[in-house]
């Protein structure tokens, strides 16, 4: 489902320094697969994940989504697969504050050009209330607890209906309990939506969770 | 809720939360707008009121003043130069057989003193023929007539504001006595209400009328400030202007005296008008401008603060484009707030100086006013909204 083909990413710091954030490094997710990315802070999985995530561009190699290589799309298009095919989860949750629950869930059908086959508005209250957000639709994020924000950020990944959830540190600003919980809901997606999984953690109890481990370590996978 | 409703409310989110903010930013084009619209309805009620003035003299009314009207003094400057004209002049353009009737003008002013108060006013002294080529009509009593300037009666018409003013009511004026700067007179008549007055040209309503003989009881040279006349409608205006021309240079050098049609007087004040307006919006063009910049600085530091947001649109599938139009509404949204309540204050000063001076708002300020303002708006929020859409999203995410 996406594949990066020696992919390698790096910053010129000066005439003769390169900083590898990422050296040459192949993987694939297939789809319905859960994968955790699992290394020690600064070895470089954040930066995959963000090439996974499409937010970034290598510096070479090749990322290719459902045989589409990402090389010869422009930015709009890059953009609308951001929208459609990937949901993203962050540690900080990345809501935004001055926008409801409901209308940061439904942020993202806001910017589609795809036609949906719903009405989001009803989708996102219907996600809210199995997610047990019921009556929490108009608060503001600083109203409600970390684990409720980041059920929020899932609801927003999943409002269009995407082929693949990136979750980077999805318990990081979370206690024990609340992270196992975002946790088993992100294996209930998985499991029963057939939802395609990648976090990227430091924990190896969160790691755990995926059918498959991915180490990366000073910039390598491994 | 359709996608411009969207960015629409995307950005004025902000504004809910930051009055203060908003407001000062806007207030740059506040105060541009402001001052664009009200000078431009000073200029406009202003000329609207002169030329209404030389309007009501309708077709056929010629002047002759001293000096050069429509030249370099511009009008005005004549009657700066003073009497120029005396008797002679009158009797000598009495036998252009073109002219159909004549009257010589002189003023005086001075304190009147009626039975409720004492007031600062004109009298204008002309023969009994100026009611009609001014096109007067009389409201109370009557005005005065040939036997009155023949026997230098000391009669006076009054303008209704003034009577009201003196006497508490025009028909307590009638018949009674006023005297000004000591002189004596009967008020024969109060003519209907001409409108129009507070600045500039003469307020009928405030004035005296009286015979131009009597007017030398306080002018001993017997001079007058110009004449009106009017022409023989079946003879062309070009021909009387000739004929008068001609019996005045017997008299006068050529550029001793003007002849001027009221048309020439209003396509003179059209002429400066239209300068001076121009003039004023340039000088306030340039608070516009101040304000524009304000809306840009304060552009540049939302997409500062917005960094990390617009990281997050991004990351959800907003393209840049998006972003664009969303910082491009929102410094809009700024400039044609500040224009709106520029309007609104503008519209409240004319409301408020409108009792003293002619000013007047029509629909084209409206839309200049906002037109002008969104303009502004797009021209200082394009490049921070183009910063903003130009950032890297892994960048802008990352940001805190």
């Amino acid at each position: 489902m996406i594949k990066l083909d020696k992919v390698v990413k790096s910053y010129k710091i000066d005439e003769e320094t390169t900083f590898y954030a990422l050296r040459e490094s192949s993987i694939e997710i297939k789809e319905k697969e859960f994968v955790s990315i699992i290394g020690p802070s600064g070895s470089g999985k954040s930066t995959l994940m963000h090439l996974i995530g499409l937010l970034d561009k290598p510096s070479q190699g090749e990322i290719i989504i459902q045989g589409r290589r990402i090389s010869g799309l422009n930015d709009d298009q890059i953009s609308s697969l951001r929208n459609e095919f990937i949901g993203f989860v962050f540690q900080q949750f990345n809501l935004i504050p001055k926008l409801t629950v409901l209308e940061n869930i439904l942020l993202p059908s806001f910017y589609t050009r795809k036609k949906l086959e719903y009405d989001p508005k009803e989708k996102a209250m219907e996600l809210i209330k199995r997610f047990g957000l019921l009556g929490k639709e108009n608060s503001y994020p600083n109203k409600i607890s970390g684990g409720q924000q980041q059920r929020v950020s899932i609801l927003r990944a999943l409002i269009m209906e995407p082929k693949m959830i990136l979750a980077d540190e999805p318990t990081g600003n979370l206690d024990s309990k609340t992270g196992t919980e975002i946790m088993e809901l992100l294996k209930t997606l998985n499991e029963e939506e057939k939802i395609t999984i990648a976090i990227v953690t430091h924990e190896a109890d969160i790691a755990k969770y995926g059918k498959r481990t991915i180490h990366v370590k000073d910039g390598r996978v491994i | 809720m359709s996608y411009f409703l969207f960015i629409v409310q995307s950005a004025l989110e902000d504004f809910r939360r930051n009055k203060m903010q908003t407001f000062l930013t806007s207030l740059g084009i506040l105060i541009g707008v402001f001052a664009v619209v009200t000078l431009t309805a000073m200029g406009l009620g202003l000329k609207k009121y002169i030329t209404d003035q030389f309007d009501a003299l309708g077709s056929n009314t010629l002047f002759v003043a001293p000096g050069k009207l429509l030249g370099s003094g511009g009008m005005g400057a004549s009657s700066l130069l003073g009497n120029r004209f005396d008797l002679k002049d009158l009797n000598s353009l009495k036998r252009v057989r073109s002219i159909k009737a004549i009257t010589p003008l002189a003023s005086k002013s001075g304190t009147a003193k009626g039975t409720k108060k004492s007031e600062f006013s004109t009298i204008f002294f002309s023969s009994d023929v100026f009611f009609d080529i001014s096109g007067f009509e009389i409201d109370k009593g009557r005005f005065f007539d040939k036997r009155d300037v023949d026997k230098r009666a000391k009669v006076l018409v009054a303008g209704p504001k003034i009577a009201e003013k003196l006497f508490g009511s025009i028909s307590e004026a009638l018949d009674k006595k006023v005297s000004i700067d000591n002189v004596s007179f009967i008020i024969i008549g109060v003519i209907k209400s001409k409108g129009g007055g507070g600045f500039g040209g003469p307020d009928y309503d405030s004035y005296f009328f009286g015979p131009y003989t009597t007017g030398f009881i306080f002018d001993p040279d017997k001079k007058f400030i110009r004449f009106a006349l009017k022409t023989d409608e079946n003879i062309k205006i070009e021909t009387v202007k000739e004929e008068v021309k001609t019996q005045m240079l017997k008299r006068y050098k050529d550029d001793e005296f003007s002849i001027v049609e009221p048309t020439e007087i209003l396509s003179v004040v059209n002429g400066i008008f239209g300068i001076l307006n121009l003039v004023l919006v340039a000088i306030a063009s340039i608070s516009l401008l101040v304000g524009g910049i304000g809306i840009m600085n304060i552009m540049y530091v939302t997409v500062s603060d917005k960094t990390k947001e617009v990281g997050i649109r991004r990351a959800i599938g907003a393209r840049k484009n998006d972003i664009l139009f969303q910082f491009i509404v929102e410094a809009v949204a700024l400039s044609i707030l500040g224009g709106a309540l520029g309007l609104g204050l503008a519209y409240v000063g004319i409301l408020i100086v409108q009792p003293f001076f002619p000013a007047y708002m029509d629909f084209t300020s409206v839309a200049l006013a906002l037109g002008v303002s969104s303009t502004i708006g797009i021209i200082f929020g394009v490049l921070p909204a183009r910063k903003a859409a130009n950032l890297e999203p892994v960048e802008a995410i990352r940001y805190e």
